[in-house]
C-alpha cells in the first residue's frame, strides 16, 4: 500500500493530463478508442527504451546510446532478414545490440571512466556503424516478410490489443520482476545506493554492471525491431534523440539520478505520461517547438519534486 | 609478551605480511596474532598500514608475500568470500551500509533468502526481527525503516548486527567510535566485551588512547607497515605507546597557552537557531573557551551560526562592541570571523586541487590585478602560509590530497592568516588526525591566543576541551547548561553534565543509546 501510495502523483498527473487534451483537442478527437490504442502503440517504444534505462540509472550510470542502437538495430535485423529469415534478423540485431551494451558495461565497471562519456563516445559509434549500412538510406522491410512487420503493427483481439503493447507489457514484466523480486534487484538497489558496501559485502559488482548495460542493450534492440517494423523500413538515422525521451520517462517515473532510488512501475507510469503529452500535444495543434517547452518544463517540475523529496529522506 | 592466565588459543596469526601499491610500500612484514577471548587493539598514525592490514584480512587486498594462519592452519583470503567463511567480518570506518535499502535489507545483503528464484521479503524481515531479538540489540527497532533515517550511533548497530550475522570469529573494527558520543561509545564497548566472552577475537582500530585503554586486553602498535611491538593492556605504559607510535618521544600532551584574557572580542546574548536554543556566552581575545558537548548536542549549528551558513532566528551577536548581523559568511569575515569546519574535506577544501590553490582562495582580491593573476603574490601568500604554519607538502602545487590529515587541518586554518581573523571558531579541529600532527594542532592554538586571536574550540573529545582552555562551556541539547574556569571542572562532572538526560521527544529506543542508564540492559 505505502508503494501504491508513492505513485499518486503520477496517477493523478496521467488523469489530469488525459482530461486536459479530452477537453483541449478539438472534434473530441483525444479519448477515443482508436486514439488511445494508437497512444499506446506510440508509447511502447519508448517504454521498452525507459525499462531498460533504469535499471542503469539506478546503479548510477547512464546510457545515451540506447538511440543510436535502436537504429543499428533496426538496419542489422533487415539487413540479415532476407538471408536468414526473421529468427535469423532478429538474434542477429539482438545479438549485435547486447554485445554493444556489454562493452559499454565493461567500460564502466573496469575503468574509471563516467558513463556519460562512454555512452556518448558509443552513441557516436553505434549512429556511425548504422550509417555504414546501405549508404546512410533506408533500408525498406519486404512485405513479405510478416512476423517482423506485425512486431510493430499487428493488432491482436480484434483490433484491442496492439503486438508491440504486448512486447512493451511483456518487457516491463520481466525486467520489474528480476528488478523487484529478485536477488540480482535488490544488489542493484544496493550498487547504487552504496557501492562501496556492495563491494564490501562481496556482490560482484563488475558482473551486475555489465549485466545491467547488456540488458539495456538488449531493451535498445527490442525497440529498434519494433520501430523499423512501424517505419516498414530499417532507417540508419532512425532514434535521433530517443535517449532524451527515455531518461525523461525514467526520471518522470522518480528514479533519481544519484542511483539507488527508482522503480520499473514508476518508469511505466513516467513513460504514459510523456507518450501522452507528445499526442495530447500534437493533436491540440501546439506548434512543435512549443512542445518542446512544455516538455522540458515537466521533466524540471519532476526532477525538482523527485530531489526535494530525497532531501527530507536521505542521510 | 609473555602468555598469561587468560589466555587461550591462538587464532589468527600473521607472519610477514607484505603488501605494495605500485612503488608505496603499505606494509612491510607485519606479524600479528590474535587469540580467542581477547580484544587486541591495533594502534598507529594515519598511513602506518591499519586499513590495508585488514583489509587484508577481510579479503579485499591480496598481499603480496607473508603467511595467514586461522586456527593454525594456513589460509588463504582471496575474496570477501573466503573471509565470510573463515568467520572474519570487517566493520569498516566509513559504514558500509546502503542508505537506500532498510535495515533489513542490509544486514542480509548478499546473502538475502530466497524461494522459487525469487526474493523472500517476507523471510528477510522474520530473519532480521530473530537477529535483531537474538542479539539482544533492541535499539535497532523496526527493521524495515531505511537506514538513511538512522542516526550514526543506529548504524553502527546495524553495521554490527550485520557482522554478527554469520557466525563471526574474527570480528575487525575501524575507529567506531569516530563519530560516536561518550555514552554511545559505552554502549558498543558493552556489546564488544559481551562478545569477547562468547569467544570471539576482536582487533579494534582507533587513535584514541584512553578508549583503548579501558577496552582491550592487548594492545599492538603499527608503524611504516611494521609491527613496532605488542603490549598488555594490564600494564600499560602510555608513555611507550606514543613513542612507538610516533618514533620519537612527546613530552607534554596538552600545552595550555598562558590565559591572559583582553577585551570581549565577540559576545553573544540569547541566541536561537535551528538546533540552537537560547547561547549566551563572552569570548575574550587571547583565550580559549572550549565548548564541550556530545555528538548531536547541536554545537555544529552553533557554528555554523556564527560562521555566518545558518541565520540566526533570535539574539545578538555583539563583535567589538557592535552589534552585527551575520547572514552570509562573507558577513562573518568581514566581521573577522573565521570557521574551520568538522567536515574539512567536505566544507575547508577544494580536494580536487593543490595546497597553493588552497591557501590562496580566500585571497584572490589581493593576489589579481583586474583579470590578471599576479602569480608573485600569490606565491608570496602561499608561501608565508607553508613556512608559517609548517605545512608539510612535497610542494605547494601537490594535490591536497597528498597531504596526512594533520597536514590538511594546518591549510585549512592557515589560509586564513593572510590577514588573521579576530575570533577563530574551530569545530573537532582533531578529527581523523593522528597523534603526532594533533600535537603540532594544539601548538597552533596556543601560538593563535598568545597573538590575542579569541578561539572557540568545539569539540566531542574531552581530554582535549578540558586541557586546551581557559574557560569551558558545556553545552547540551542547544544550551550552555554551565560555564566556567576549566580548572574548576573535574572530567566525571563534565561527563556527568553532558550525558544527563534532558526531557525528550524521540523514541525511547533512541533514548537508550544516549543515557547512561541504557546501557546495563545491553
Amino acid at each position: 500500500m505505502k508503494r501504491f501510495r508513492s505513485f499518486l502523483p503520477l496517477l493523478a498527473a496521467i488523469a489530469f493530463l488525459l482530461v486536459t487534451f479530452a477537453l483541449w483537442v478539438p472534434e473530441n478527437r483525444f479519448l477515443t478508442f482508436g486514439n488511445l490504442i494508437d497512444l499506446a502503440q506510440q508509447i511502447s517504444v519508448n517504454g521498452i527504451l525507459a525499462f531498460g534505462l533504469t535499471l542503469v540509472i539506478l546503479i548510477g550510470g547512464i546510457d545515451l546510446s540506447v538511440g543510436a542502437v535502436v537504429a543499428l538495430s533496426g538496419v542489422i535485423c533487415v539487413s540479415v532478414l532476407g538471408v536468414a529469415g526473421p529468427i535469423g534478423g532478429l538474434a542477429a540485431g539482438l545479438g549485435a545490440t547486447v554485445l554493444f551494451g556489454i562493452a559499454n558495461g565493461l567500460c564502466a565497471a573496469r575503468t574509471s571512466m563516467p558513463p556519460f562519456i562512454i555512452t556518448l563516445a558509443t552513441m557516436l559509434v553505434a549512429r556511425g556503424m548504422a550509417l555504414g549500412f546501405n549508404e546512410s538510406r533506408p533500408l525498406p522491410i519486404d512485405a513479405d516478410q510478416t512476423f517482423i512487420l506485425a512486431l510493430g503493427n499487428a493488432i491482436l483481439l480484434h483490433g484491442w490489443l496492439p503486438l508491440p503493447v504486448v512486447v512493451m507489457v511483456a518487457v516491463f514484466a520481466v525486467s520489474a520482476v528480476l528488478l523487484h523480486l529478485t536477488r540480482f534487484g535488490q544488489h542493484l538497489f544496493a550498487i547504487g545506493g552504496n557501492r562501496e558496501a556492495a563491494r564490501f559485502t562481496g556482490i560482484p559488482i563488475t558482473r551486475h554492471e555489465v549485466a545491467v548495460y547488456a540488458l539495456c542493450g538488449l531493451c535498445a534492440g527490442i525497440a529498434g525491431m519494433i520501430h523499423a517494423s512501424q517505419l516498414y523500413s530499417a532507417e540508419p538515422g532512425a532514434g535521433q534523440g530517443f535517449e532524451l525521451s527515455a531518461i525523461a520517462a525514467v526520471v518522470v517515473g522518480g528514479t533519481s539520478f544519484s542511483g539507488g532510488i527508482g522503480s520499473l512501475p514508476g518508469t511505466f507510469l513516467g513513460a504514459i505520461i510523456i507518450g501522452i503529452l507528445d499526442k495530447g500535444l500534437n493533436q491540440a495543434g501546439v506548434h512543435f517547438s512549443l512542445q518542446y517547452v512544455v516538455k522540458g518544463m515537466v521533466i524540471l517540475v519532476a526532477v525538482y519534486t523527485d530531489v526535494r523529496r530525497r532531501k527530507g529522506t536521505a542521510q | 609478551m609473555t602468555p598469561t592466565s587468560e589466555s587461550t588459543a591462538t587464532l589468527l596469526a600473521l607472519r610477514g605480511i607484505r603488501k605494495h601499491f605500485g612503488g608505496v610500500v603499505a606494509l612491510d612484514g607485519v606479524d600479528f596474532e590474535l587469540r580467542a577471548r581477547e580484544i587486541h587493539a591495533l594502534l598507529g598514525e594515519n598511513g602506518a598500514g591499519k586499513s590495508t592490514l585488514i583489509n587484508v584480512l577481510g579479503g579485499i587486498h591480496r598481499p603480496d608475500e607473508g603467511e595467514i594462519r586461522v586456527d593454525g592452519e594456513a589460509a588463504q583470503i582471496g575474496s570477501v568470500t573466503d573471509a565470510d567463511r573463515l568467520g572474519i567480518r570487517l566493520i569498516h570506518q566509513e559504514l558500509a551500509l546502503a542508505p537506500n535499502l532498510s535495515i533489513a535489507d542490509n544486514l542480509f545483503l548478499g546473502r538475502e533468502p530466497v524461494r522459487f528464484g525469487l526474493l523472500d521479503r517476507r523471510r528477510l524481515v522474520a530473519d532480521a526481527e530473530r537477529l535483531r531479538d537474538e542479539l539482544g540489540l533492541p535499539e535497532l527497532g523496526d527493521v524495515r525503516v531505511r537506514v538513511g533515517k538512522l542516526n550514526i550511533a543506529r548504524r553502527q548497530l546495524v553495521e554490527i548486527a550485520r557482522a554478527l550475522a554469520i557466525r563471526v570469529r574474527i570480528l575487525v573494527l575501524d575507529e567506531p567510535t569516530a563519530s560516536l558520543s561518550e555514552s554511545e561509545t559505552e554502549a558498543l564497548f558493552g556489546k564488544l566485551r559481551r562478545l569477547r566472552g562468547q569467544g570471539v577475537g576482536i582487533i579494534y582500530i582507533s587513535h584514541r588512547l584512553e578508549e583503548i585503554s579501558r577496552l582491550a586486553d592487548r594492545i599492538t602498535v603499527l608503524r611504516d607497515g611494521r609491527s613496532i611491538g605488542t603490549q598488555r593492556a594490564a600494564d600499560l605504559d602510555m608513555q611507550r605507546l606514543i613513542t612507538w607510535m610516533v618514533g620519537r618521544e612527546l613530552k607534554e600532551h596538552y600545552p595550555r597557552p598562558p590565559h591572559t584574557p583582553g577585551e570581549v572580542a565577540l559576545s553573544v546574548r540569547g541566541l536561537r537557531a535551528p538546533g540552537v536554543n537560547d547561547v549566551s556566552f563572552d569570548l575574550r581575545c587571547g583565550e580559549v573557551l572550549g565548548l564541550a558537548g556530545l555528538v548531536g548536542a547541536g554545537r555544529t549549528e552553533l557554528a555554523h551560526v556564527l560562521g555566518g551558513l545558518v541565520p540566526a532566528t533570535g539574539g545578538e551577536i555583539v563583535i567589538g562592541g557592535r552589534p552585527v548581523r551575520l547572514s552570509s559568511p562573507a558577513d562573518a569575515r568581514a566581521a573577522g570571523i573565521a570557521l574551520v569546519p568538522e567536515d574539512r574535506k567536505r566544507d575547508g577544501l577544494v580536494m580536487t586541487q593543490t595546497v597553493g590553490f588552497n591557501l590562496a582562495l580566500p585571497w584572490t582580491h589581493l593576489w589579481s590585478r583586474g583579470l590578471m593573476p599576479d602569480h608573485r603574490r600569490r606565491g608570496a601568500i602561499v608561501a608565508r602560509a607553508v613556512k608559517g604554519f609548517a605545512i608539510k607538502a612535497g610542494s605547494a602545487d601537490a594535490k591536497i590530497g597528498t597531504l596526512s590529515g594533520g597536514n590538511q587541518q594546518k591549510v585549512v586554518v592557515g589560509k586564513w592568516m593572510e590577514q588573521p581573523p579576530k575570533i577563530l571558531i574551530l569545530d573537532e579541529p582533531t578529527h581523523g588526525v593522528d597523534v603526532g600532527a594533533r600535537e603540532e594542532i594544539f601548538a597552533l592554538i596556543g601560538r593563535l591566543v598568545t597573538q590575542r586571536m579569541a578561539v572557540l574550540l568545539i569539540s566531542s573529545d574531552l581530554p582535549e576541551v578540558m586541557n586546551l582552555s581557559h574557560r569551558l562551556a558545556l553545552y547540551r541539547d542547544g544550551r550552555i547548561v554551565r560555564q566556567g574556569a576549566a580548572a574548576d571542572f573535574t572530567p566525571e562532572q563534565v561527563m556527568a553534565e553532558l550525558t544527563r538526560e534532558a526531557p525528550r521527544t524521540s523514541p525511547p529506543a533512541e533514548n537508550a543509546a544516549h543515557t547512561k542508564e541504557g546501557l546495563h540492559q545491553l
